[in-house]
């Protein structure tokens, strides 16, 4: 099983198609900051979004959107705030920053937050 | 009072159209009252669409504003048979949209990080510098370029309260001196009233005003000790990137004296709806774009969305709006002696709170010059209206001037840079108060006792 660090040390590539994005890691989502959305509610009730966890990789549908490229822009990106799956979720340090940006041919690219990319959690 | 500012508000509804009044230089006839409708519904629906029916106005919004702007232009140029209103108000719509794009995209590609700890000592300081250079790159333009250092500086102890003085002073506020510093004042510079004008007439209301407000911030500030527990390092060090930018910056306030009306030797472009100075500053926009560091765009999070917004919605505006402001002005001439300063101070700054301050602001000045029976739409008028000061117009101008500033950062939706401002920094991952929230937990109580000292120290009993 792919892990996140293999994802950012070997720049592995997400997808995007329409209003999904695939995370080619699996991950429990705690927060996703998309545009000026800042979502946390990820029940089945969710106007905004929600997510699936598969074998090697996690799903995000956003419900609100239809294209992510009309979403944002190409200097914009994706914020998530995750735990990978077997972390134990309530060690604050296995909170990991990951923003994703798109690229052509339905690309994510996937970075540690940069620091110069402003995020307060 | 209350009575006059809601026989202000609904002056329209108690007298009919179809009158004649002298506008833009040619005899026009005064639309129906029932056109300022259009008008009514894009300021209602900018208000409430983004808080009630978000996705649906996010979808189409462009689409709305462009339908009821083509209302008006249409009733204007079938019904009346006037298009001269209609040339001027797209020329000054091309001028209000060059100068927000390029003060905005110039602004995007300079990076400010700031490398210190948090203090509010330091915050103060930093709030003093964006309401100073607000009137040099906008308020638009400081917002954008101060907001991501603001918000990093204080990031091991931000709170809600730190963006909203920061909206308060930078976005708002501080924009008071200049037509550059707020879109309201560069209608007003467009409408005929000098440049330099603001500064001498508002920088002596301006002064006490940020003063008091940084007071206030300060002392709220000193009781957040976030930063004791802050054990980060710092260089102290502030670096600047993309300081090319700063040169495109310089050009925009240049251009903005190239006008035929300011600098005699100017030539004009007519009959084109533009001028050398939009020529200019859209080159601005394409260049500092085309040229631009690619990483600080990036770093800055660059989108081209908030310009677009405001050009889409403020094309309805510019045209539906201009049968309000002839009504405006044609009623006020009417009411003339029942307007005081007071009145126009309070409703201007009412209004300004929860419509967009700039349309606002030309509706005010319209209603001012028509209680001396004058037109707003004639430039000699408006210029002779602002240097009249022995009659005492200067007052008048003052507190519509003071107020369509100041009281666009009573809710989001005031001003442009609110807006943008709050966008930036949910992308952050702040999480700011709601519509409401902003209003009850801090416009109301610290904006209005502020400004109400405004009125009673300028304004109170005084024309």
């Amino acid at each position: 099983m792919r892990t996140l660090e293999d994802v950012l040390k070997n720049n592995v590539k997400g997808l995007y198609y329409g209003n999904r994005v695939i995370l080619p890691f699996e991950a429990d989502i705690l927060k996703i900051v998309l545009d000026s959305m800042i979502i946390t509610d990820f029940s089945s009730l969710s106007d905004d979004a929600e997510y699936v966890i598969n074998e090697g990789f996690t799903d995000v549908y956003f419900h609100t959107i239809d294209a992510i490229e009309d979403k944002i822009s190409e200097f914009e990106s994706i914020k998530f705030v995750l735990v990978e799956k077997g972390e134990d979720l309530f060690d604050f340090a296995n909170h990991r920053i990951i923003s994703a940006s798109v690229e052509e041919n339905h690309k994510l690219i996937i970075k540690e937050l940069d620091k110069d990319i402003l995020f307060v959690e | 009072m209350i009575y006059k500012l809601f026989k202000i508000f609904f002056a329209l509804s108690i007298f009919g159209g179809s009158l004649f009044a002298s506008e833009g230089g040619h005899n026009a006839a005064l639309p129906e009252v029932y056109m300022v409708a259009p008008f009514i519904i894009l300021l209602l629906m900018i208000a409430t669409g983004p808080l009630f029916y978000h996705h649906f106005w996010e979808k189409h919004y462009p689409k709305i504003s462009i339908l009821l702007g083509l209302v008006t232009t249409v009733y204007y140029l079938l019904i009346l048979g006037d298009h001269v209103s209609l040339v001027h108000t797209l020329a000054e719509y091309l001028s209000f949209i060059a100068l927000l794009a390029s003060l905005f995209v110039a602004s995007g590609g300079i990076l400010i990080k700031v490398d210190k700890k948090s203090t509010p000592m330091l915050n103060v300081a930093i709030l003093l510098f964006g309401s100073v250079i607000a009137n040099v790159i906008g308020t638009t333009g400081a917002s954008m370029l101060l907001i991501r250092p603001f918000i990093k500086v204080n990031q091991s102890r931000i709170k809600p309260y730190h963006v909203i003085f920061f909206i308060f002073l930078v976005s708002n506020i501080g924009g008071a001196l200049t037509p550059i510093g707020d879109p309201p004042l560069f209608l007003g510079f467009l409408k005929g009233i000098e440049f330099f004008w603001f500064i001498q007439h508002v920088w002596y209301i301006w002064l006490p005003t940020i003063i008091v407000m940084l007071v206030i911030f300060y002392l709220i500030d000193s009781r957040n000790k976030g930063e004791e527990t802050d054990k980060n390092e710092y260089t102290g060090k502030i670096e600047v990137k993309g300081t090319k930018n700063f040169v495109y910056l310089l050009i925009i306030l240049i251009s903005v004296f190239i006008d035929p009306a300011v600098i005699s030797w100017v030539p004009s472009l007519a009959p084109l709806p533009f001028g050398i100075r939009e020529v200019i500053m859209f080159t601005v926009v394409y260049l500092s774009f085309a040229y631009a560091d690619k990483e600080i765009l990036r770093a800055n999070e660059f989108d081209f969305e908030p310009i677009k917004e405001v050009a889409y919605l403020f094309v309805g505006i510019f045209a539906t709006m201009i049968p309000a402001l002839q009504l405006i002005a044609y009623e006020a001439n009417l009411m003339g002696d029942q307007l005081n300063v007071s009145v126009f101070y309070w409703a201007t700054g009412i209004l300004s709170g929860f419509l967009d301050n700039a349309p606002t602001y030309l509706n005010f000045l319209s209603a001012e010059l028509g209680k001396f029976g004058l037109d707003v739409s004639i430039k000699e008028h408006v210029h002779a209206f602002s240097l009249d000061e022995p009659v005492g117009h200067a007052i008048y101008l003052s507190a519509i001037s003071v107020a369509a500033v100041f009281f666009g950062a009573m809710t989001y939706i005031g001003n442009g840079p609110n807006f943008m401002v709050k966008s930036i920094c949910e992308r952050a991952g702040i999480k700011m108060p709601s519509f409401f929230a902003y209003m009850a937990k801090y416009s109301i109580p610290i904006l209005i006792p502020v400004f109400t000292l405004v009125w009673l120290v300028f304004f109170y009993g005084k024309g």
